[in-house]
C-alpha cells in the first residue's frame, strides 16, 4: 500500500448489506489450501473462541453473520475502507455513508475559468463547454488569453483585431490564421467562422473529393437518385447533420406502413412513433379488414438504404487524399512537429491531422454536486449554488460524529524492559511486541463511551496477536477550549501525566492519556511470522518464492481490524418527538453507533 | 527594493580583488550601461563580456573556466542562473580547447537556469525558469524554451520554435508569416456564402509585442536592481 504507515481507515457498513456473498464463499473454498499447518498450530493456542483461524471462521460465519470479524484483506473490504475524512454521515439513518452509498445530483454548471454559471438548459447546446471567452490552448491546454494586436502595430487605443494567445507555448490564433473583431463573445465569433463544421476539411480533400466522385459516378449511375455533390458540405458537423437527417427520413419512410411492426415498434425516431399513432387511429375504423386485406397489399416492407452521395452525408475517401496527406507529412514545413499528437487530437474533430488544423478549445464546464443518502434520500452535502462560493449549506461529514482515530508508535524510555528505539514501521520484526498508541478524538458536543474490540489474532495468513490494553473508555465532549483551560487550573490531572510520561508503562485496564476531547489507549501488537520465512519454521534460509508472493499480496502489512462501539446521549430530534409524545426537545436519547475500522501499523519483515 | 539589495558579504563579487586562496576572478568587460547586481559571481580564467543595456540579476554565477562568456546587448539574466561549469565538474582534458558560451542580443534567461559551456543562444530567444541547456546546445533566434525543459548535449533548436512540456519536451513551430485561415474557416465561408475573413496579420506582430514588453521590463529592472543609477565597472 502506497500509504505511509501508520494509517487508519474506517469501514463503511454498506459493504455488508447485500446478503448473497459469492466472494466469501469462494474465499472459504480457497483458504484451506492456502493456510499452512504452521498457521493452524499458531492459532490453536488461542484461548478465546471469538476468533478462529480463517478457514474455520469462514465456515462458521455463514451461519453467524453478526459475529464475523472484519477482514481487511477480503476482496470486498477494498470497497468499504475509506480514510475517515472522506466519509459522510446520515443523520436520518444514523449511519456512516461512503461514496458508494450516496447519490450525487448536479446543483450547477460553471466554467472554472470565468466562474460564470451556465444554466442547465444551455449546457447541452454549448457542448458542455464555456460559451464565453474561455479557451484552452489546443497545443498545450494552457488557458488562452484575449489580447489585442492593434496597439503593437499602430495606434494605442484598444481596438482592432484581437487574438487568443497562449502564455506558455506562445500559440496564437494567428498560427491558424484567425483573428477576432471584438474581444467579447469569442465563442460565437469562432463558431461563425467555422460555422456548420468545427472540423477542418482539407482543401486538398475538397478538391480531390469532387474528382473522386466523378470517377465514382459511372459505376453508380444506374441509381436514379444520384446527384452532383455539394462540394462545400464537407465539414464533419455538417456531414453528421445531413447523415442524421437522411437516416431519420429513411426510418420514417420505411416504417410508414401500419402493418409493419418492425418499423414502427422500434421507435427509432419521433416521426415513426407519430406514424404508428396516426395509423392506429386511421385503421380503427376498418379494423375488420386489418388482418385480411392489409397483408396482401404490402407483402414486402420497403428496404432502408444507405447514404450514397454527398448530399446525403456520404464522404468518399479518396486514395489521392491519403497520398497528399503523406506528402504533407513528409514536407519540411510540417515534419514531426507539425503533426497533431494523439492527446491533441482526442479533443478535436476526428479529421484533424496537423497542428495547423487545431482549433482553440472552449473550457469544459464543471459541476457543483449535492449528495444524498441512497436509502433515505436525505441531503448530506449541499454546496452553495454560486460558483464563486466555496461554502456549503449542508455538509454532514462523518468526522463530526465519529471520533477521529490516529495511530502512532509508542517509544518507551530505556529504563523499561522493552528496548527503546522507535520501531521502524516499515520493518517490524516478527514475534517482537510493539506498542502503538491509538488516539480517538471526539468532535461531538456530547461525551462518548467507547468500546473497542479486536480479534486477538489478525485475519489472514500472517497472524499477529493484538491486545487492546483498555478496551472500554470515555472521551470527553468537544466543549469550549476555554473550559478546559479554566478547569486545568483546578485539576492538574491533564497536564500531569504528560510530564510523567517518561516513567509510564503500558498497563492493562488503564487509559494511557486523556485530554479534553480525546483519549489515548495502548495496543500491544505481536507481529506474526511471514509464511516461509526463517523465523517461522526454523528452516534454514527463507523460502524466497513464498516470501515474494507474500510481499506481493501485501500479506506482510500488519493491519488490525478494530470494532468500535460508541454510545452517547444526544438531544432528541424532531422525529423522536413525533414518535414518543412525552419526549421534549431537551430530552436526551441514548444513541449508539458501531463500525469497523482498520489500523495499518506497519510492514513485517521476514527475518527476526 | 530591500530584497534586491546585496547582502553584506560581497567579498566574492567581482568588485573585490580575488583573494589568492579563492577561485580565480574572471576578467570582466562590461558595457557601462549594463546593470549588474553586486552579488553576481565571475569566476574562471577566461573573459566575460557583457553588452549594453543587459540586466543581470543577483547571485548569477559565471564560470569562465572552459572558455570566454559573451553576453550580447539587452539581455536579462534571471537570478541564481549558472552560466558555464564550475571547475569541479569540468574535466582537465577540456581545458586545452576553448569553448565559448555566447548569448546574442535580447536574450531572456529565467531564474535558476543552467547553461553549460559551449551553448549558443541566438537573438531574441527566451529561456524560462529552471531550464537546462547542456553543452554545445544551440538555440535559434525567436525561440522559447519553456520552464523546466532540457536541451540535450549538442542539441539544436531551430529558430521560431517553442520547446514545451517536460524534460526534452515537445516542439512547436511558431507562426512567423501571415497564415491563411484554416480550411475549417474557408469551407465555412463557402457554405455560408459570405466572404472569407480578411487575412490575419502575420504571427510576427506577437513577437514584436513581446520584444517591446521585454524592452520595458529591462528598463524598469535596471532602475530596480541598482537604485543609484547604472553602475560603472
Amino acid at each position: 500500500m502506497a500509504c505511509p504507515f501508520p494509517y487508519t481507515y474506517v469501514s463503511c457498513p454498506c459493504a455488508d448489506t447485500p446478503i448473497p456473498d459469492p466472494a466469501r464463499k469462494r474465499r472459504s473454498r480457497e483458504s484451506p489450501q492456502k493456510s499452512t499447518p504452521e498457521r493452524t498450530n499458531a492459532s490453536s493456542g488461542q484461548d478465546t473462541q471469538e476468533v478462529k483461524p480463517p478457514h474455520t471462521q469462514d465456515e462458521q460465519d455463514e451461519e453467524e453473520e453478526e459475529e464475523q470479524t472484519f477482514d481487511p484483506r477480503s476482496p470486498r473490504s477494498n470497497f468499504s475502507l475509506y480514510p475517515p475524512e472522506q466519509l459522510l454521515y446520515c443523520e436520518d439513518c444514523h449511519q456512516i455513508k461512503c461514496p458508494r452509498c450516496i447519490t450525487e445530483e448536479i446543483v450547477s454548471w460553471y466554467c472554472p475559468n470565468c466562474l460564470f454559471e451556465t444554466p442547465s438548459s444551455m449546457v447541452r447546446g454549448d457542448a458542455n463547454r464555456c460559451g464565453r471567452n474561455c479557451f484552452n490552448c489546443p497545443v498545450c491546454t494552457a488557458p488562452l488569453s484575449v489580447s489585442t494586436i492593434e496597439n503593437v502595430t499602430g495606434n494605442g487605443n484598444q481596438q482592432g483585431p484581437w487574438v487568443l494567445s497562449c502564455g506558455y507555448c506562445l500559440w496564437t490564433t494567428l498560427d491558424i490564421g484567425i483573428k477576432f473583431d471584438k474581444p467579447t463573445n469569442i465563442r460565437n465569433q469562432l463558431q461563425k467562422m467555422t460555422d456548420s463544421l468545427s472540423g477542418p476539411a482539407f482543401d486538398t480533400r475538397s478538391r480531390q473529393g469532387s474528382r473522386a466522385f466523378g470517377d465514382l459516378k459511372s459505376p453508380l449511375s444506374n441509381l436514379a437518385s444520384i446527384e452532383e455533390p455539394a462540394t462545400t458540405q464537407d465539414g464533419a458537423e455538417a456531414r453528421f447533420a445531413t447523415l442524421k437527417n437522411f437516416y431519420r427520413s429513411q426510418i420514417s419512410e420505411t416504417s410508414t406502413s401500419p402493418s409493419d411492426p418492425m418499423g414502427s415498434d422500434f421507435g427509432f425516431s419521433s416521426p415513426g412513433a407519430l406514424n404508428r399513432l396516426m395509423s392506429l387511429y386511421a385503421s380503427s375504423s376498418r379494423l375488420s379488414g386489418l388482418y385480411g386485406g392489409n397483408k396482401k397489399q404490402k407483402p414486402k416492407p420497403p428496404v432502408m438504404r444507405e447514404a450514397i452521395n454527398a448530399s446525403e452525408g456520404l464522404r468518399i475517401a479518396s486514395e489521392d487524399g491519403d497520398a497528399s496527406i503523406i506528402e504533407r507529412l513528409a514536407s519540411p514545413d510540417c515534419g514531426w512537429d507539425g503533426v497533431a499528437s494523439l492527446s491533441q487530437r482526442t479533443e478535436q474533430s476526428p479529421d484533424v491531422r496537423f497542428s495547423h488544423d487545431l482549433l482553440p478549445l472552449p473550457v469544459l464546464l464543471r459541476t457543483k454536486r449535492a449528495k444524498r443518502c441512497k436509502s433515505c434520500k436525505h441531503i448530506l452535502v449541499k454546496p452553495e449554488t454560486k460558483p464563486q462560493s466555496t461554502r456549503f449549506r449542508i455538509r454532514l461529514i462523518a468526522l463530526s460524529y465519529i471520533p477521529l482515530p490516529t495511530l502512532r508508535p509508542l517509544t518507551l524510555p530505556s529504563s523499561s524492559l522493552v528496548p527503546s528505539p522507535a520501531p521502524d514501521l516499515n520493518a517490524l520484526a516478527p514475534l517482537r511486541p510493539v506498542h502503538v498508541l491509538l488516539t480517538l478524538k471526539n468532535h461531538m458536543f456530547d461525551p462518548v463511551r467507547i468500546t473497542l474490540a479486536t480479534p486477538s489474532v489478525t485475519p489472514g495468513r500472517v497472524a499477529s496477536k493484538v491486545t487492546v490494553l483498555s478496551p472500554q473508555f470515555d472521551i470527553g465532549p468537544n466543549s469550549d477550549v476555554w473550559d478546559e483551560a479554566l478547569q486545568g487550573a483546578s485539576a492538574p490531572i491533564t497536564t500531569d501525566p504528560r510530564l510523567r510520561a517518561a516513567e509510564k508503562v503500558p498497563e492493562a485496564g488503564k487509559v494511557w492519556d486523556k485530554g479534553r476531547n480525546w483519549t489515548t489507549v495502548v495496543l500491544e501488537v505481536v507481529p506474526g511470522t511471514l509464511p516461509g520465512s526463517e523465523a517461522e519454521g526454523g528452516k534454514e534460509g527463507a523460502d524466497e518464492d513464498e516470501l515474494a508472493v507474500a510481499s506481493q499480496q501485501d500479506e506482510d502489512v500488519l493491519e488490525i481490524p478494530v470494532f468500535v462501539h460508541m454510545e452517547w446521549d444526544a438531544e432528541a430530534q424532531l422525529e423522536q418527538q413525533n414518535v414518543g409524545k412525552e419526549a421534549k426537545p431537551g430530552d436526551l436519547v441514548a444513541r449508539e453507533l458501531a463500525y469497523w475500522m482498520v489500523l495499518g501499523v506497519g510492514r513485517i519483515t521476514a527475518s527476526l | 527594493m530591500a530584497t534586491l539589495k546585496p547582502p553584506s558579504a560581497t567579498t566574492r563579487s567581482s568588485s573585490s580583488s580575488g583573494t589568492p586562496t579563492g577561485p580565480p576572478k574572471a576578467p570582466l568587460k562590461a558595457d557601462p550601461t549594463a546593470t549588474i547586481s553586486d552579488t553576481v559571481i565571475f569566476h574562471g580564467k577566461h573573459s566575460v563580456t557583457i553588452g549594453a543595456g543587459t540586466v543581470i540579476h543577483p547571485r548569477v554565477r559565471f564560470y569562465a573556466y572552459e572558455g570566454p562568456i559573451v553576453i550580447g546587448d539587452g539581455c536579462i539574466i534571471g537570478e541564481k542562473t549558472i552560466i558555464g561549469a564550475s571547475p569541479s565538474s569540468s574535466s582537465s582534458s577540456s581545458s586545452s580547447i576553448e569553448t565559448p558560451t555566447r548569448l546574442s542580443y535580447f536574450v531572456t534567461i529565467g531564474p535558476q537556469c543552467t547553461i553549460k559551456p559551449g551553448a549558443h543562444i541566438h537573438s531574441s530567444s527566451a529561456i524560462e525558469a529552471l531550464c537546462t541547456l547542456n553543452r554545445h546546445a544551440d538555440i535559434g533566434s525567436h525561440s522559447k524554451i519553456c520552464s523546466g525543459c532540457e536541451i540535450p548535449e549538442r542539441g539544436s533548436v531551430p529558430e521560431w520554435t517553442v520547446v514545451w512540456g517536460s524534460g526534452i519536451g515537445q516542439r512547436r513551430r511558431r507562426a512567423r508569416e501571415a497564415k491563411t485561415p484554416g480550411p475549417a474557416v474557408t469551407v465555412a465561408a463557402q457554405v455560408a456564402q459570405i466572404p472569407a475573413p480578411g487575412p490575419a496579420p502575420s504571427g510576427k506582430v506577437i513577437e514584436d509585442a513581446r520584444l517591446m514588453v521585454l524592452q520595458k521590463e529591462r528598463e524598469i529592472l535596471g532602475r530596480m536592481l541598482v537604485p543609484a543609477g547604472p553602475k560603472k565597472r
